[in-house]
């Protein structure tokens, strides 16, 4: 088991610490030595090769921007810029319209209420293509979705309602990964029924009177799914990490945070008070030197041991689709003797043969990570997030959570929502639906990976995560991506500066279990008309035809 | 706090001089104002360089050392407002990469300046005055110094 790998790998570098080389020379401790040689052209793009920890191949890419492409891009942000000083000259000097909150007249002298240069991103660049976010969706976001129809007379400062229902959209965006965001099948029914027996809303937090048979019924499934001793639920996924890591550390803790957490992990990081370190994303070279430094120097003045370290990762990065090199992280918290929060948001119920998240993915055991910590709204169409731990881990935050003596706790509909989606995945229903699902999933995100790169695109992540990122790079292809696909009856969620950085403009695309191979087709094809239109093709590995200017070479040399 | 980034990084204009092709793209930039100006038909080739040397100067003042905040947002509750970029890059850390890049190009393009005017007086005085705009700011000293109160707010 890896469990006899990692012991082997850390006994075999304990002995190797007592020797030292011939002439004198030291050999580093580390458990993971820095590579002397990077490639340049691409980063982090090997199978590992620590390879007694894990148990199969793991491909992760992040190929190169290439020069021209972020020439091109920077020169697209300057225009853009200059565009901007430009309108806001002509806003201020009465020439335009001013669509934004300004101040009254009388108070023209008083210390300014709004800071004008903070939203010069806002006002010049996000309006501009402000219509591929906060689409109206009008029926359940499963694999297809209706949107409502919308027009702007004054290019997206307002929004009319046409009255006109798209229908059928492709629903590329929603993280439904095993595709049960569905109002019909035994978990609606099973939803509805609860609904008329408890109500819809609970009145109370998990302290006072809250605290339903069906919230201890649901603790137990998912400490079974898990294969730890005991868990918690809470009503939002946000809060759980927001309002859970404040209980755990700090002052005088430390939290080791991967460079790409999400929000709510920042947010609990700050609100709890220890100190935050951010390591390279998913870099555990860089990992392994932070945790060896705040072991030999302490706190930063006194040099006292610090009372705790926690290590925050996440299973699935949602902006990147990179998976944590879980095996690697678990030896380094062994030999340091960290604690580990590992948030699977992404992850539970899409990776994994048995959809029990990324601790099954690597064939690990789910003791060796301190807190497990997941959502509900990913992969069981539900909302909440869960903690699961030992048991005394468990019943402290019990006591200690904001979470459980302030907010109010999960709605009856949503956990019976919760109960059967989970019992389907176990298999513990009776059908093999879970299993197919999963099978369907694993599938569906190795073909449309598979298409993607063969078509030319530059897709980041790991070959096997569901969360997809198209890179699109320049910022008018952010809003002409999301439009052409509308157009095409496709709906993506797409990003730009400052959420990514600055070159790194991504479509992201979620796939799902719910997404037949039709429907998959469709979008590719669709995708595939849309890059050549827009020109996204831009990856110099594994192209399936020659690249165009050397043919075009070709063709004029005779 | 960062709510809808994807990253945990506070404040995005730091790490802009740093990243891809950026350096490139300046180099580029510059080559291409200076083209600009050569395709004027009646100015002499010392003007042009002169020319050149005084609006990169110039832009890169008011780019640079004028222009304070960010263009959007950032949840680090304002610590960033009252700083030029020059002073947000990498967070006030000093002698970075980008930083030594940024403070010899134009000591570059002073020297290919001073060269291509015949080391005329009147265009020596006006480059070197042109030049120690762009220097003097860089020097670490003059982290977060506003002369006569000029730009503080």
């Amino acid at each position: 088991m890896t469990q006899n790998s990692a012991s082997k790998l850390l006994n075999r570098d304990a002995s190797q610490d007592k020797k030292t080389c011939g002439n004198g020379f030291v050999k580093s401790h580390c458990l993971f030595q820095q590579k002397r040689y990077r490639r340049p052209a691409e980063k982090n793009h090997h199978a590992s090769c620590t390879s007694l920890l894990y148990n199969k191949l793991f491909v992760e890419s992040f190929e190169e921007t290439p020069l021209l492409v972020a020439v091109l891009t920077y020169m697209g942000y300057g225009i853009l810029t200059i565009f901007g000083y430009l309108r806001d000259f002509l806003r201020d000097w009465k020439f335009e319209k001013c669509h934004l909150a300004r101040e009254r007249e009388e108070q023209k002298d008083f210390v300014p209420l709004y800071q004008d240069f903070e939203n010069f991103y806002t006002r010049n660049l996000y309006m501009r293509i402000r219509d591929n976010w906060n689409r109206p969706i009008c029926s359940v976001p499963g694999a297809k979705m209706d949107l409502v129809e919308r027009v702007t007379p004054d290019y997206n400062w307002t929004f009319e309602h046409t009255g006109k229902v798209l229908k059928d959209v492709i629903n590329m965006g929603s993280y439904n990964y095993l595709g049960f965001a569905e109002n019909s099948g035994t978990c609606a029914d099973a939803a509805a029924h609860s609904t008329v027996k408890y109500g819809v809303g609970v009145s109370s937090t998990r302290q006072e009177i809250g605290n339903l048979d069906k919230h201890e019924e649901l603790e137990k499934l998912v400490a079974r799914f898990l294969g730890v001793e005991s868990s918690m639920v809470f009503g939002m996924g946000f809060a759980t990490n927001s309002m859970n890591i404040p209980a755990l550390t700090g002052k005088g803790c430390l939290i080791l945070s991967d460079e790409l957490n999400h929000a709510s992990l920042v947010l609990g990081a700050r609100l709890s008070g220890s100190t935050i370190r951010v390591f390279k994303h998913n870099n555990m070279q860089s990992l392994e030197k932070m945790l060896r430094d705040a072991i030999v120097h302490g706190q930063p003045r006194t040099h006292r041991p610090w009372k705790k370290i926690l290590i925050v990762v996440e299973g699935i990065y949602s902006m990147e689709g990179s998976i944590v090199r879980l095996p690697e992280v678990i030896a380094l918290k062994k030999k340091y003797k960290a604690y580990l929060y590992l948030d699977e948001a992404h992850s539970i119920g899409a990776l994994g043969t048995r959809g029990r998240g990324v601790v099954d993915y690597f064939g690990l055991d789910p003791s060796d990570v301190d807190i497990m910590m997941g959502t509900f709204t990913k992969s069981f169409g539900a909302a909440g997030g869960y903690i699961g731990g030992k048991k005394e881990l468990i019943d402290y935050l019990r006591l200690h959570s904001h979470s459980a003596v302030y907010a109010t706790s999960m709605s009856p509909p949503i956990t019976q929502q919760i109960i059967t989606s989970m019992k389907c995945i176990m298999g513990k229903d009776g059908t093999t639906l879970g299993q197919e699902r999963l099978r369907q999933l694993s599938e569906n995100t190795t073909y449309f990976r598979r298409r993607l790169h063969e078509m030319g695109f530059i897709i980041y992540g790991n070959n096997d995560s569901p969360v997809v990122p198209l890179m699109l790079y320049m910022p008018a292809k952010i809003g002409a991506f999301g439009r052409e696909m509308l157009k095409r009856n496709i709906g993506t969620v797409v990003v730009g500066f400052p959420a990514t950085p600055i070159i790194e403009s991504r479509a992201r695309f979620c796939v799902s279990a719910a997404h037949t191979r039709e429907m998959l087709d469709t979008a590719l094809n669709a995708i595939s008309e849309v890059g050549d239109l827009l020109q996204l093709k831009y990856s110099r590995k594994y192209r399936g035809e020659e690249s165009s200017c050397f043919s075009y070479l070709e063709s004029h040399q005779d | 706090m960062n709510v809808g980034t994807a990253h945990s990084e506070v404040n995005p204009n730091t790490r802009v001089m740093n990243s891809r092709g950026i350096w490139l793209s300046y180099v580029l930039g510059i080559g291409l104002l200076h083209i600009i100006l050569l395709s004027i038909p009646f100015v002499s080739v010392p003007v042009v360089w002169t020319l050149t040397n005084l609006i990169h100067n110039m832009c890169m003042y008011i780019f640079l050392h004028t222009v304070k905040g960010t263009p959007f947002e950032t949840p680090d509750q304002g610590k960033a407002r009252l700083l030029t970029h020059w002073e947000q890059m990498d967070y006030g850390v000093q002698f970075t990469a980008s930083r030594k890049f940024l403070t010899i190009t134009p000591i570059i393009l002073y020297f290919l300046t001073s060269f291509y005017t015949k080391y005329d007086r009147v265009h020596f005085v006006i480059n070197t005055i042109s030049l120690l705009t762009v220097l003097i700011p860089k020097l670490p000293q003059f982290h977060g110094v506003r002369l006569f109160g000029i730009n503080k707010y």
